[in-house]
């Protein structure tokens, strides 16, 4: 018993300090001049573009370091950015680009051709990286590899004069333009990466509206006005703080009472209750993401098609809507989302049908059903908001029809690891586009290319009709032709259900009334130049 | 000489049996008369009745998704209203009792016997065993019980079998501490020393002379260790390390409402009140039980 009554001293301690401690966290944030803290559910891996996939990452980094070209505010249309003009030549092979001549980096250098020229032989050399850990891992995947391998795209990069770079292709690349305004593709300061190559993924240095300058990990990242920025009146907000609060209530509690300004991962439940409240406003992010359940097809006994289609005959996904999603969801049949050019809406989607689903089981051997693990995610993502609960609505389905689940949900970083490596039977996943290209979808996440270990591709879907399909459409720059393409494509894909695509969502997100300006782009970041604080 | 002792001998046996009750009715007597091990043994009851027959008359599976009904208030349908699948809870609830209720009582269980029998040889034998023993029980008693829980969890991997063997192995020390200081006082008694003389097994002594004579302590803790062991599996399934879906554990369910505790409460309530009043009566009996077992407290 003394033992308790000391535990519970301890803990009422605890709770006292933490509470003082957090105060004091809110009074130094403050500071002189506009501050916007911006919640979210996880602390970015690096701060180096280059080296990441993930959201949270690129979130912080896209307003330190910009792209040649950018999309358009609200789309993933393409604009202009560090270049001004640019122009393809008739073979598709040739890309030429007028840069701006008013723009510096953070340190004071001067940005130019050759700084182009060196970021984009930092990512194609790998010379730069800083451990075997590290890699240009997203380079590689958008153009075909690296520097000496069959596959890789880019020739050459080249500054015709100050202002001019030119890129010489292998062969004609269709999404080369969308690829190069991608978050990973964002020119950092040659001076900052030389002085350290190895810890420039701590201290970034670009051109963007704002400048790095502290991290303190696993809670927050703060950025500084760049008083330089070449974009004249920008940025409006003298300091942005990224604050990480893992929990999506916690967070929501933390935007009620002030704390933060604005935060991403809203659970859906909670959108009612935010679009009532006069002090807060609801913004939804564009549809541009899938979430999906996965078949391990190297496994017994999704090997049959049958299977495969029998489960997306049971899941059951406008209920899933609406019971987690807040109907911010639609439906999916296809790998894609149907904001994207290209996505065939003639796929007959697999409808919601026990009997149907009963009947190809039986047809595939399977009658008495069998037990499958099924991996559901731990950590809210945006086009999944609550794995496991998904996985468990499912899991009811399953039961009907025989198949005995068994819910497994590790910790995020080995749950992406083992799917990457093929432990899984079934598995929930999602996407969120990078580029506006359906290849960032189809390409990545279902052709053969990318079963490899660490797999993208976690269905392990090997097939060849697909691949020369997404290959020829890699290859052609004419869209209406690639639409065909893709088209063609989902049409393969649906019949070999690897998948079961679940859910297009549109991610709820929250912010204080006095924040004016600010828009969530589908790619699922964005810049925070124009957002102002009129309180 | 002899007829008036022996006639003496006779009456005082008579008397004996006219005035003493065994010790079991002697003690279920004080206990109906102990008000709050009544309160206690009437919640634990009525927990159990619940868990057995309550099922059969339910109008709705513990695992029924509906998501037309999802998140509705306490009605006359839905007595303890709806979750974010539109699954009843009260059937959650009810159906959560037989598991926590299931998970108590073969935890404890397990921990009595093996913590019994180690505390027995600990305690009689003395010596290396006694030194083995002891130490291992120190070695378990230096983490926090819980912590020990997830890690033996963790390394058995989640499910609702798996945190009952970690609860189980959490208490094995307390029992066996327990039993053992129990016995290290009964061995030295008189009726010990006189069944070593006979030459009696020491297996017949151990589980027929002195197991019979230190288990109410045992009893007592076992009662109040079940109200720790539901907690204790309702942590774990709080943080995903117990029950796994779709099994409706208490714990379970509070980890799965805590999105919803501001704008549908009674998610949360429900286990939440069922968790405590499964507590409270375990603790109210073990009170109870300690108050009317310790020769101390009687008149």
């Amino acid at each position: 018993m003394k033992f308790r009554k000391s535990a519970f001293l301890i803990i009422g301690l605890l709770f006292v300090l933490s509470t003082v401690l957090a105060g004091c966290g809110g009074n130094s944030a403050g500071g002189q001049g506009k501050t916007l803290i911006y919640g979210r559910g996880a602390d970015s891996p690096k701060l180096d573009p280059a080296l990441v996939t993930d959201g949270e990452s690129f979130r912080v980094t896209g307003n330190i370091m910009e792209t040649l070209v950018q999309y358009e505010k609200d789309s993933m249309n393409v604009t202009e950015g560090l270049a001004t003009e640019w122009k393809n030549s008739e073979d598709g092979k040739k890309w030429t680009f007028k840069l701006r001549d008013d723009v510096k980096f953070h340190d004071g250098t001067k940005f130019n051709a050759e700084a182009v020229v060196f970021n984009f032989q930092r990512w194609m050399n790998r010379e730069h990286l800083g451990s075997k850990k590290d890699d240009f891992i997203y380079y590689g995947s958008m153009f075909g590899g690296y520097k000496g391998d069959k596959g890789h795209v880019i020739e050459s990069v080249k500054a015709v004069d100050e202002y001019t770079v030119e890129f010489t292709l292998k062969k004609p690349q269709g999404p080369f333009l969308q690829n190069l305004a991608m978050s990973p593709f964002a020119i950092a300061s040659p001076k900052a990466v030389k002085k350290d190559p190895s810890k420039f993924a701590e201290h970034p240095v670009g051109t963007g509206p704002f400048k790095f300058k502290s991290w303190k990990k696993n809670d927050s990242i703060t950025l500084e006005k760049n008083n330089d920025y070449w974009k004249k009146g920008l940025p409006k907000l003298d300091r942005v703080i990224f604050k990480s609060i893992p929990d999506n209530s916690a967070r929501l509690t933390a935007l009620q009472s002030g704390d933060i300004d604005v935060m991403d991962g809203l659970n859906p439940d909670d959108a009612k209750r935010v679009e009532k409240n006069k002090q807060l406003q609801l913004y939804k992010r564009p549809p541009n993401n899938v979430g999906y359940l996965a078949f391990n097809m190297e496994k017994k006994p999704f090997h049959k098609k049958k299977v495969r289609q029998a489960i997306n005959h049971a899941v059951n996904k406008k209920g899933l809507i609406k019971s987690f999603y807040a109907n911010l969801a639609e439906p999916a049949k296809n790998p894609m989302p149907p904001s994207l050019w290209g996505y065939n809406d003639k796929v007959e989607e697999y409808e919601y049908d026990l009997d149907k689903a009963k009947k190809l089981l039986k047809e595939a051997g399977y009658e008495d059903g069998f037990e499958v693990e099924f991996y559901a995610m731990p950590e809210p993502r945006p086009y999944m908001p609550d794995g496991r609960k998904i996985a468990e609505y499912i899991q009811a389905d399953l039961k009907k029809i025989g198949i005995k689940t068994k819910i497994v949900s590790p910790e995020w970083q080995s749950y992406l690891e083992d799917t990457q490596e093929g432990k899984h039977e079934m598995a929930l996943l999602g996407w969120t586009g990078d580029n506006g290209d359906p290849d960032n979808f189809l390409y990545v996440l279902l052709d053969k290319d990318n079963t490899k270990i660490p797999a993208q591709n976690i269905s392990f879907y090997k097939s060849d009709k697909l691949h020369d399909i997404l290959i020829e459409a890699q290859k052609e720059t004419d869209q209406s032709k690639r639409t065909e393409y893709y088209q063609k494509a989902q049409e393969i894909i649906h019949e070999d259900a690897p998948w079961v695509p679940l859910v297009y969502a549109t991610p709820p997100l929250a912010g204080q009334s006095y924040v004016k300006g600010y828009v969530p782009h589908p790619k699922g970041t964005e810049s925070l130049a124009e957002v102002d604080i009129q309180k | 000489m002899n007829e008036p002792v022996l006639t003496e001998r006779h009456s005082v046996t008579e008397l004996n049996q006219e005035k003493v009750e065994s010790p079991f009715r002697e003690t279920m007597r004080a206990l109906l008369h102990h008000r709050s091990a009544m309160i206690g043994g009437g919640i634990i009851l009525f927990l159990i009745l619940i868990a057995f027959i309550a099922p059969l008359l339910l109008p709705f599976g513990y695992n029924q998704i509906d998501a037309d009904a999802r998140l509705q208030p306490p009605s006359a349908e839905h007595w303890f209203g709806t979750d974010d699948f539109g699954r009843d809870i009260f059937a959650r609830v009810v159906y959560g009792a037989r598991i926590s209720l299931w998970v108590g009582f073969f935890a404890i269980t397990g921990s009595i016997v093996i913590g019994s029998v180690l505390g027995l040889i600990a305690g009689y034998y003395g010596g290396w065993r006694d030194t083995l023993i002891s130490r291992s029980f120190d070695i378990l008693l230096a983490f926090p019980a819980i912590l020990l829980a997830i890690a033996i969890v963790a390394m058995l991997g989640p499910s609702l079998e798996n945190a009952m063997y970690a609860i189980a192995i959490i208490n094995i020390p307390t029992f066996g501490r327990l039993m053992r200081s129990r016995v290290l006082a009964v061995k030295q008694e008189d009726f010990v020393l006189a069944a070593q003389a006979i030459g009696m097994k020491d297996t017949r002594i151990l589980f027929h002379h002195i197991l019979p004579n230190s288990w109410t302590p045992i009893m007592v803790q076992g009662t109040l260790g079940f109200a720790t062991a539901v907690l204790e599996a309702a942590a774990l399934g709080f943080i995903g390390m117990g029950a796994q879906p779709p099994d409706p554990e208490w714990g379970k369910m509070l980890s799965d409402s805590r999105g919803f505790f501001q704008s549908a409460p009674w998610t949360m309530i429900f286990p939440g009140l069922a968790i405590m009043l499964t507590v409270l009566g375990f603790n109210l009996l073990g009170d109870g039980l300690r108050d009317v077992l310790d020769p101390r407290m009687k008149q």
